[in-house]
């Protein structure tokens, strides 16, 4: 499980990736991932593309993201999540609350 | 001078009187005393033609001998040890006459401290 | 008081006089640490005790094994310095003595010799030794070892302090989360669960589980279950679930609906929870009467409804949020409905059941769960086939998330055991005779349910909680029918065939939200005293009334009386007299009960 984060270039956007299996021992490193960086983004990625498996902590994690980067004003995008990983975000119906694609 | 080193240690001998201070005498009589004993052990011992007894008695007295610093007296004792651990008897008693007369000298050299 | 007093006075001797006692013993310990020596040789134990007196230690000496046990026990050292070869008893046994004698208390044993092979090491290790020392004996190795072990001795203790204190919070939580647990289960997994039509599992990870299993009837008699699924486990997970099942049972209780409750829930934990933790839920009320279901998935597996006589398994997809995510502003209280048949099973689990894993880290899954559903042959069997087949893939110890599993036989209304609430005691007959007039007008009928409120007045009189059920069903009845037919012109015809129902239910939604006049009374009259009551229920709509005749009369249709007009029927089993008057629109319903 290893969390990392990049910024844009000119600073406005966030992009953190996730590889392997995103459950509740991850909780501290994906929030070290956006609390500790020095600017503050304008929007959020959360790339899945080697994320494996998540479970209901890593949907409560999703949340803590959204809520630190302003709730319903937050603007968050959940790319290149697998198939299995989009089943359990569409089944808690998570589509309302990030853009998925 | 170059005699009396071969049979004691005389930096060991005086750490032991900064180490002892008033009671180094002390040190020099229990010595003698438990020497007494010691010896006659390691007689006893051989005259039962027993490895294991010589082997023990001539251990026992060797730490002691150790740490007065009598070196010569040492060696000897762990001689006849390693004797009486190999399981032999043969030459104990020319082992335990050297020790005797060893001893001796080393009492003496003592006495004149 | 002079017995209190001469207790502490001969518990403080008799601490006194024993040297081995704890708190004495540690004091020594911090102030100057003490060595024994045992060793035959009178002049290396003087030397040896010389050594260690200058380097600041108290020395206690022996001159064989059986000595040093003896003074092992007299004064309790903090090391214990033994020669191997002594009279009378050797090093190697006293050490092993000693070690006994000290337990848990660290005492390192450290063997004086000048043993080199290594049988003898072997033999010293065996004993129990923990160091050697060899003659002659060097004061600066002597102290770097003896501090070594001192420290060695501090850290155990502070260890072996922190592992008791540890060991004793541990305990106590156990024992306070058992407790709790007793608590949490009344709260968690109550209600009518043991009722003949339902089954249920669960498996928790630990001692409390994420998950919620709450079923109970309302007073209409419909059965609702919710199966609750908290975001992780254990205590964090189990705490919402007091709430959550309180508004539960408490609201069902007092007549309001699944909306309702659902809204509470949300809004309650959404304000309680931190953002992270939600609850995955499925709600879902059986009208047996109607034979049909209302149901809310947010966030949980599909529930399943499986129909034996056809072989048929219609799938609930999850179309919402999970409780407590967002707040009520933006809930989506929409409910699924779907037609019921005597027999059908609705079954639904918590994800854990998908996720459990095999010894190779496959899940269960969906389709698994699914195929045992389509091979059963007697619907009797299912929920046992479901278990045996969850547990032989798993195999045992190897659950990573709870699991719970709830399996509800649809049944007729008739055959349910509904359990009343116990008879309240008659001492208190509160309101004795009056009367209530309760208008709703148009934006009020539009999405206010004025039952609860009803109920709640009616349940003043100790008498009519007896029968709370059935007045319920009375009132709730006669206000759906005048504000579905009466005010929104809607036929019972329509629900006649399942397709129709849930058009039923569309349509009846759509024109509410359109209307654009109209108003229901609600008028009570009640009397009673110790021997019995009589209540009169009358209900008027401003609309042009309906033909109520028909429901009257035909009782030929077994498809008429399954969906529609039962409303009617039921009034009629249940109160003494029903009576239209104006073409319908207004319907005066007696209901009596005890007297002569």
């Amino acid at each position: 499980m290893t969390i990392s984060s990049t910024v844009s270039q000119d600073g406005t956007e966030l992009t953190i990736s996730i590889a392997g299996r995103f459950d509740f021992s991850s909780h501290q490193e994906f929030r070290d991932s956006y609390e500790n960086i020095n600017v503050k983004p304008m929007s959020y990625t959360v790339d899945m593309n080697d994320t494996t498996y998540l479970d209901s902590s890593a949907l409560g994690m999703l949340l803590l993201l959204r809520d630190y980067a302003g709730g319903n004003e937050s603007k968050i995008t959940i790319s290149n999540a697998n198939e299995d990983v989009k089943k359990i975000l569409s089944i808690s119906n998570f589509e309302h609350l990030f853009a998925i694609n | 001078m170059t005699q009396s080193k071969q049979h004691l240690d005389f930096d060991t001998l005086n750490e032991l009187k900064v180490v002892m201070g008033d009671e180094f005498s002390l040190l020099i009589d229990t010595f003698k005393n438990d020497s007494i004993v010691r010896v006659q052990a390691i007689k006893d011992a051989v005259a039962s033609v027993d490895p294991e007894e010589i082997r023990r008695a001539a251990h026992s007295f060797k730490g002691s001998a150790s740490n007065m610093g009598a070196t010569e007296l040492t060696r000897l004792c762990r001689e006849l040890e390693d004797l009486g651990r190999s399981g032999q008897v043969e030459g104990s008693q020319n082992l335990l006459e050297q020790i005797t007369t060893e001893y001796e000298c080393v009492e003496s050299l003592l006495k004149g401290l | 008081m002079m017995k209190a007093a001469n207790k502490s006075f001969v518990r403080s001797v008799a601490g006194k006089s024993d040297s081995s006692d704890a708190s004495t013993e540690s004091v020594i310990t911090m102030s100057i640490p003490t060595i024994l020596i045992a060793d035959d040789s009178d002049t290396d134990r003087l030397l040896l005790e010389k050594i260690l007196v200058q380097q600041g230690y108290q020395v206690e000496v022996a001159s064989n094994g059986k000595e040093a046990i003896a003074q092992f026990e007299k004064c309790r050292p903090d090391i214990v310095l033994l020669d191997a070869l002594m009279p009378v008893m050797d090093g190697f046994e006293a050490a092993m003595r000693i070690k006994a004698i000290a337990g848990e208390d660290f005492t390192p044993i450290v063997f004086l010799t000048s043993l080199d092979e290594a049988d003898s090491l072997a033999q010293c290790l065996d004993a129990g030794g923990d160091d050697f020392l060899t003659k002659p004996y060097n004061s600066i190795i002597l102290k770097a070892k003896l501090n070594a072990f001192m420290r060695m001795k501090d850290m155990h203790s502070t260890l072996k302090q922190q592992r008791d204190e540890i060991k004793q919070y541990n305990s106590r939580l156990i024992t306070e989360q058992e407790v709790a647990k007793r608590i949490f289960d009344k709260v968690a997994h109550a209600g009518c669960l043991d009722a003949p039509n339902i089954k249920y599992a669960f498996s928790p990870i630990s001692i409390f589980n994420g998950d919620v299993i709450l079923a109970a009837m309302s007073p209409s008699g419909n059965l609702v279950v919710l199966l609750g699924d908290f975001t992780g486990h254990g205590l964090s997970a189990a705490i919402g679930a007091m709430p959550l099942a309180q508004s539960f049972y408490s609201m069902l209780e007092k007549g309001f609906g699944i909306k309702e409750i659902l809204r509470e829930i949300n809004s309650k934990l959404n304000e309680i929870l931190p953002v992270d933790v939600f609850c995955c839920a499925l709600v879902v009320e059986f009208n047996f009467k109607d034979q049909m279901l209302h149901l809310w998935n947010g966030g949980l597996p599909d529930g399943i409804l499986y129909r034996p006589s056809e072989g048929k398994i219609i799938k609930f997809h999850s179309t919402n949020l999970p409780l407590g995510v967002r707040s009520n502003d933006d809930f989506d209280d929409h409910l699924v409905v779907h037609d019921l048949q005597p027999d059908d099973r609705f079954i639904v689990c918590s994800d854990g059941l998908y996720e459990a894993e095999d010894e190779h880290g496959n899940m269960f899954g969906e389709e698994r769960f699914l195929s045992v559903i389509e091979s059963n042959q007697n619907p009797d069997h299912l929920f046992h086939e479901i278990n045996v087949s969850i547990n032989s893939f798993i195999g045992v110890d190897t659950l990573s998330d709870d699991i719970s599993l709830i399996e509800i036989k649809v049944v007729n209304a008739d055959d349910l055991q509904v359990v009343f609430p116990e008879a309240v005691s008659s001492e208190k007959l509160g309101p004795k005779d009056w009367s209530l007039y309760y208008e709703l007008r148009r934006d009020t009928l539009k999405d206010y349910d004025p039952l609860p409120l009803m109920l709640h007045i009616l349940m003043q009189v100790p008498f009519l909680r007896l029968s709370s059920s059935q007045i319920y069903t009375v009132i709730a009845e006669l206000y759906s029918n005048a504000l579905e037919h009466g005010i929104l012109g809607l036929s019972s015809e329509q629900k006649v065939t399942p397709a129709g129902f849930a058009q039923y239910y569309l349509a009846r939604n759509q024109k509410l939200q359109d209307l654009v006049e109209g108003k229901v009374s609600i008028a009570l009259h009640y009397q009673g005293d110790e021997t019995g009551g009589r209540l009169e229920v009358e209900v008027k709509d401003s609309g042009e009334g309906f033909d109520f005749e028909p429901y009257l009369k035909d009782t030929s249709s077994e498809m008429q009386k399954k969906y529609s007009g039962r409303g009617i029927y039921l009034l009629h089993s249940l109160c003494q007299s029903v009576e239209f008057f104006d073409g319908g629109s207004r319907v005066q319903a007696v209901f009596v009960w005890g007297g002569e």
